[in-house]
This record gives C-alpha cells, sequence and structure tokens, in this order.
C-alpha cells in the first residue's frame, strides 16, 4: 500500500477511465438530443479501431475479404487516429440515416430505433468480419513512432511506470472532453445543440435545424466512438470484430452510473469506473469484468438517477 | 402579408381546422379568438410549418412557404412565439434571447436588439444570468416575446400571450404589443382572453370547432350580438 502503488494504480486507473469517458459521452450526446440510446456506438468503436489500424499500417490481416491485401500508403499514427475518427464520425453519420431519421419523420415510437440501432450494428459488426476476418489484430510495439514506451518515475522506494501509450490516451481523451464542454458551454453552436436538446420544436421556431444538428451528434458521437475503439485498440489490440460489444456495455454501465444524458456524469463515471478497475487486488483479477456492474448495482441503491444525474421529474 | 388559402389541418385522421382562409396585412394587429380546442394553435403552428397542412396553401410577402421547414420560415422574417412560453428553461435568460438571434450573424446589430428588448423588459435585464427555468410566469412571457423579437421579424406570431398570467400582468403584456404595432410591427395574435384581443387588434376571426365563423373589424366584431354572447360574456 505503498505511495507508488496508490500512484501506479491512479495513473492506470485514469488512462483508461478517461477513454471509458470519451467513448460513453457519444452515447450520452445522441441520448440527450434525441432520448434513445444508440446501439450501434460499440459497432463504431470497433469499425473505428479497425480503419485506424489498416490507415497506419497498410495492410490487412491474413481471413476476411481484404486478406493480403496493402495500402499504397501507411499514416503516421497521430494522422491515422485523425482520420479513423473522422471515418467513424460518417459512420455516425450513416448509422443516423439508416437506423434514426427513417423512423423519426414517420413519427415512430422512440423504442423502435433501438431495435433499429441494435441492427445497425449487426450490419457493421458483420461487415467487419466479412472484410477483416475474425483473428486478432495488434499494432506493432513501434506505432507511436520512436517513443519510448514508458517513463518510469522513482517515488520513494517504489516504481511507476507511465507506458507512453497512457499518455497519449490520457492527453487525447483530456483535450476532446476539455474541447467538447468549451464548445457545449459557450459557443453559439453549442448553444443552439443544447435547444434542440431540451425543445425540438422551440429551437426549430429560432431558425435552427434540428435535422443539421441531428447528424451532426451523430457524427461528433461516431468521431468518439472510432477514436476511443482505436485507443483501446492499441493499448490492448482489437479482439475481433466482437471486440466492441464488451466495451459497448461498459459504457452504458458508464453513462447510468453517472446518470443518463448527463454530460459531466458520463466523464464521472467513466473515470470512476476506470478508477475501480485499476484499484481491483491483484488477486481478485479475475472479476475485473464484474467491477462495473458491480459498482453500478451499489450507486443504484443509493441513488437510482446515477451519480450526477438528475430526478426523473426534473429531467427536461 | 400573410395569406392562408382554404387550409385544412389534421392530427392523424381527426381534422382540426377546415379550409381556414385569413388574411394579415402589413402593419396590422389580427387576432384569432375562439373556445379552447378550436384550432387556433393548430393554424399558427401550421403557418411556422410545424405542422404540414393536409390542403390548401400558405403565402408569406406573397412566397409560398407550405413546402419550407420550419427554421427556414424563420428566415424569411416570421417569428412564432409559442404557446406555454416555451423558454428554454436550462440556459440564461441571456442565452436564451441571443439564441433568438441564432439567424444572424450581425454582432453588433443584436446587441443593439438585446439592448431594445431589455428597455421593453427592464426586468428581463436583473435577471440576465438566470436560468430561465426560474423565472415568473410573467417574466417567461416577457422573455418569449423578447427572445422572438431577436430575429427581427416582419411579422410575429403570438400565441395565447396572456395564457396564466395576473390580470395587471397581462395587461402590461397586451400593453407592449400594441407598441409593437406602433412602431410597425405586424402582428397575429391567438387569444382565449377575447376581451383583450378584441380591445388591441384591428381586425379578428372567430375560429369555432375548426371553422372561421365570422370576421371582420375587431370593434365591430365586439359588438356583434352572436360574439358577444359566446366570447365575451
Amino acid at each position: 500500500m505503498s505511495l507508488a502503488w496508490f500512484l501506479q494504480n491512479l495513473v492506470n486507473g485514469l488512462s483508461i477511465g478517461s477513454v471509458y469517458a470519451v467513448f460513453a459521452l457519444g452515447y450520452t450526446l445522441v441520448f440527450s438530443v434525441l432520448g434513445i440510446l444508440n446501439f450501434a456506438h460499440g459497432a463504431v468503436f470497433t469499425l473505428g479501431a479497425y480503419l485506424t489500424y489498416v490507415l497506419a499500417v497498410g495492410e490487412f490481416g491474413l481471413n476476411g475479404l481484404l486478406a493480403g491485401m496493402t495500402l499504397p500508403f501507411k499514416l503516421p499514427f497521430a494522422l491515422a487516429l485523425l482520420a479513423g475518427a473522422l471515418l467513424s464520425g460518417l459512420a455516425g453519420v450513416a448509422v443516423e440515416h439508416l437506423a434514426f431519421r427513417p423512423l423519426r419523420k414517420r413519427g415512430a415510437d422512440a423504442l423502435l430505433a433501438l431495435v433499429s440501432s441494435l441492427g445497425v450494428a449487426l450490419i457493421l459488426v458483420n461487415l467487419i468480419q466479412y472484410l477483416f476476418g475474425a483473428e486478432i489484430y495488434s499494432f506493432p510495439s513501434d506505432v507511436l513512432g520512436t517513443l519510448p514506451p514508458a517513463v518510469i518515475l522513482h517515488v520513494g522506494e517504489g516504481l511507476v511506470a507511465m507506458r507512453t501509450i497512457q499518455v497519449v490516451l490520457f492527453g487525447v481523451s483530456l483535450l476532446l472532453l476539455i474541447g467538447l464542454a468549451w464548445f457545449i458551454q459557450f459557443t453559439k453552436q453549442g448553444k443552439a445543440l443544447r435547444a434542440v436538446a431540451e425543445n425540438p420544436d422551440t429551437a426549430s421556431l429560432l431558425g435552427i435545424s434540428v435535422d443539421a444538428f441531428i447528424l451532426g451528434t451523430f457524427f461528433i458521437s461516431g468521431l468518439l466512438g472510432g477514436l476511443s475503439g482505436t485507443l483501446i485498440g492499441v493499448s490492448f489490440g482489437l479482439s475481433g470484430p466482437y471486440f466492441g460489444v464488451a466495451y459497448g456495455l461498459k459504457a452504458l454501465a458508464v453513462i447510468v452510473l453517472g446518470g443518463l444524458g448527463s454530460i459531466p456524469g458520463a466523464v464521472l463515471g467513466g473515470l470512476v469506473i476506470g478508477l475501480a478497475e485499476a484499484f481491483l487486488p491483484p488477486d481478485m483479477s479475475s472479476f475485473k469484468e464484474a467491477v462495473p456492474y458491480a459498482l453500478l448495482f451499489i450507486v443504484l441503491l443509493v441513488r437510482p438517477q446515477g451519480l450526477l444525474g438528475k430526478n426523473a421529474e426534473e429531467k427536461v | 402579408m400573410l395569406e392562408l388559402k382554404g387550409v385544412t389541418l389534421a392530427y392523424g385522421p381527426v381534422t382540426a381546422v377546415h379550409e381556414a382562409t385569413l388574411r394579415v396585412a402589413q402593419g396590422e394587429i389580427v387576432t384569432l379568438i375562439g373556445a379552447n380546442g378550436a384550432g387556433k394553435t393548430t393554424i399558427l403552428r401550421a403557418v411556422s410549418r410545424l405542422i404540414k397542412p393536409k390542403s390548401g396553401a400558405i403565402t408569406f410577402e406573397g412566397r409560398d412557404i407550405t413546402g419550407l421547414s420550419p427554421d427556414k420560415v424563420v428566415r424569411l422574417g416570421l417569428a412564432h412565439c409559442p404557446e406555454g412560453r416555451q423558454v428554454l428553461a436550462l440556459q440564461s435568460v441571456r442565452d436564451n434571447l441571443e439564441l433568438g438571434a441564432y439567424i444572424r450573424s450581425d454582432t453588433a446589430g443584436i446587441r443593439q436588439d438585446l439592448d431594445m428588448v431589455f428597455g421593453l423588459f427592464p426586468r428581463l435585464r436583473e435577471r440576465a444570468a438566470q436560468l430561465a427555468g426560474t423565472l415568473s410566469g410573467g417574466e417567461q412571457q416577457m422573455l418569449a416575446i423578447g427572445r422572438a423579437l431577436m430575429c427581427r421579424p416582419r411579422l410575429l406570431l403570438l400565441d395565447e400571450p396572456s395564457l396564466g398570467l395576473a390580470p395587471i400582468i397581462a395587461q402590461e403584456i397586451f400593453h407592449i404589443i400594441a407598441n409593437l404595432n406602433q412602431q410597425g410591427m405586424t402582428i397575429l395574435l391567438v387569444e382565449q382572453n377575447a376581451h383583450m384581443a378584441m380591445r388591441t387588434a384591428h381586425r379578428a376571426y372567430v375560429l369555432e370547432a375548426g371553422l372561421i365563423v365570422a370576421q371582420g373589424d375587431a370593434k365591430a366584431l365586439a359588438g356583434d350580438e352572436r360574439v358577444r354572447k359566446a366570447y365575451l360574456g
């Protein structure tokens, strides 16, 4: 229980927790505008990781339709991450067009869109498997270029290892979270987005194009999903086309824990679950996957609206 | 300025307004009165395109707006101050007003109009930083009207501006409506408070169960026996 032990877990928890927060925010944004969970978000997460992998490494795996093919170029990791994220944003837009817009235009029950987003998720995951194969993809260890793999800090008697990828995870996530918070809180378009979330009819009476903002929300949500998929993929490898499913469920636990529809809640929830996983004693590590749900269970017993959620009657 | 020709409106299979024909000329206050559920709000919602007419045509300044989306209609100069005020409760008074000017990008002009609205409703200036949801009903109504003015409309649609307000505050609101009109604003006013509406308006339409049953000069109509019995008590 030394200081070094504490700091090491803090580093581990914050880096993975910040990515959970970014991923969970993708759910939250769509939820706060449409009031529906987008179940295709986990599939976009997977897609983003695969796209970035191919752009950074320049070749496909040994299975799937595209097996053995190579790209004529390889992007540096930062560019591949950006391009992969933008393409994921477009995937988010496609999800909106396929799963949400047609139902919304017919005034269908919101629950139906939840089901159709699940359908789009299945199509996406199977498309990934068809194209990329079902094998494990691992980013090469030199993907971050000439950066050292880790920085070792001496703290008292012990050592704290900060892996470079952990710094990247935390840094990119933090930048995104701050940028997004600033956009939503202070810019004209951010305020318009909040108006759409609060009352679409009123927003449209102010001259705000509700459809355009919904589309933009799906773009940002997809971008956040693809980016977090890549970051986790670089850190732990891509365990196959279903790699996003487990993380998708975990992110759902994050947003419910933080308070459904609350942006600060999603961030707090992500950090809490990341830290809880990191501080789990080593001899209990086989329970790691259960941590988010156990935590969720306990919090919901005490605060059914989640950590930062509002009471149902106060929610707009 | 605004013209509806044979506009029929329906919610699903239920017809709410049957072949409504009305017009609002430049500089007028026209009021639409009638009982609860007569279809007054429905007509306003059709003008600002929140609902699509089943048949008929709506033109604004000679331009057919029947196929436009709501945000496009605002850009033509038509502001709708909806029933129940519908302020953005989770944003500040100032942000509400600035969002009223969403379609504009002339920063200096927006600041000027913000001052104009604060001059019109001094209480909004005092509460500029407060969340709109914390305002009283009357203040929210002022905010809703102020917000609609922020897009510099040529035609203002007002839906039940006196609803749920204390009589003295309702009077204040009507006073401001008359003032706005004197400064050149054209207004289409929907009201349950037929007394005040008829006193403020130039012309009136009386709506009964989705049908326009009477129309004409507001003062003449206020003297009409049938209208008096039904709406003025």
